[in-house]
């Protein structure tokens, strides 16, 4: 990308300086969205800076780029909605992390998949305690009654635990379908 | 000048701002139904017809959601300066939702109008 070049040093500082602001808002996005945005960002500031009225330089860039905002404001939503993109299309769990947090605000339906993402995690640390603890993990039924699926330090009479060796593989396949599921559900919320 | 006084300024204000919020959008395609623009240059036709004040950068979020809804597509072309300009214009799908947007619009209107009466 071609930057822009100013006579002052204050203004090439207050330039560059605005443009780092850019980069550190989209570094958690792909190289080619990133990209994107500061090519817009630049492309704007150098129409705006070309159509002002002549004043100082300074001047000029400073009353261009309050006009933008800060972009840390104006560019979140659109950081926000790129991370969902890219983390719905990856199922990598650090991009649903970033995207997550980036969405936290924009209502209650983000903070429901952050729970259900808890809850699969929570059944990560399941499969770990049931090789440590077999006897005292796992999906555990009194007088035929469904009472409990985790982990318990003390084992009372009566209380059977039923999948015994099939704990693991019926956990992991339960994580990875509510994975995958709580993730499909995430793209198509984010596009509502 | 009662009324001024009197007017819960705050409610009107956030208010508008919702409204802003909800019509930038159909503003947008009404601007790109004419000719494609370039992100700048739509911002300034927005000022010019309305009087809408927002942080000229919110309108890349709004941009790039239309984009992704397949209602505007962009293009970077090249200028002489170095720097390029990217083109958004409406898409045969945008242009049937703007005519859908616009009767609802009217529909809106007069509604409103009634209730006015």
């Amino acid at each position: 990308m071609k930057k822009l070049s100013f006579t002052t040093s204050t203004a090439q500082k207050i330039y560059d300086d605005y443009l780092n602001r850019v980069s550190r808002c989209t570094r958690t996005l792909p190289e080619d969205d990133q990209r994107e945005i500061m090519m817009e960002v630049n492309s704007h500031i150098y129409e705006a800076t070309l159509a002002a009225t002549p004043q100082t330089e300074v001047e000029v860039l400073v009353n261009a780029l309050q006009s933008f905002g800060a972009p840390e404001d104006v560019l979140q939503p659109l950081v926000a909605d790129k991370k969902v993109k890219q983390a719905t299309r990856t199922f990598n769990p650090r991009h649903i992390i970033q995207a997550l947090y980036l969405n936290i605000s924009n209502g209650i339906g983000f903070v429901l998949f952050a729970v259900v993402y808890l809850f699969i995690a929570a059944l990560g640390i399941l499969i770990i305690l049931k090789l440590i603890y077999p006897e005292h993990t796992g999906l555990f039924f009194k007088k035929d009654h469904f009472c409990f699926l985790g982990f318990t330090t003390e084992l009372p009479g009566g209380l059977t635990e039923l999948l015994g060796n099939w704990f693991i593989p019926v956990v992991a396949v339960l994580m990875i379908i509510l994975y995958f599921l709580n993730t499909l559900l995430f793209r198509l919320l984010k596009r509502k | 000048m009662y009324y001024i006084c009197c007017m819960n300024i705050e409610f009107v204000q956030n208010w508008f701002s919702q409204v802003k919020k909800g019509t930038l959008s159909y503003i947008i395609l009404i601007i790109l139904d004419e000719k494609e623009y370039y992100g700048y240059e739509l911002v300034q036709e927005i000022k010019i017809h309305t009087t809408l004040e927002v942080a000229e950068g919110t309108l890349y979020p709004l941009l790039n959601r239309l984009k992704t809804d397949g209602i505007v597509d962009s293009k970077w072309i090249e200028q002489e300066s170095g720097i390029p300009r990217k083109y958004y214009t409406l898409t045969a799908d945008g242009r049937e939702t703007l005519q859908e947007m616009k009767k609802i619009w009217l529909n809106l209107g007069s509604a409103i109008n009634k209730i006015q009466k």
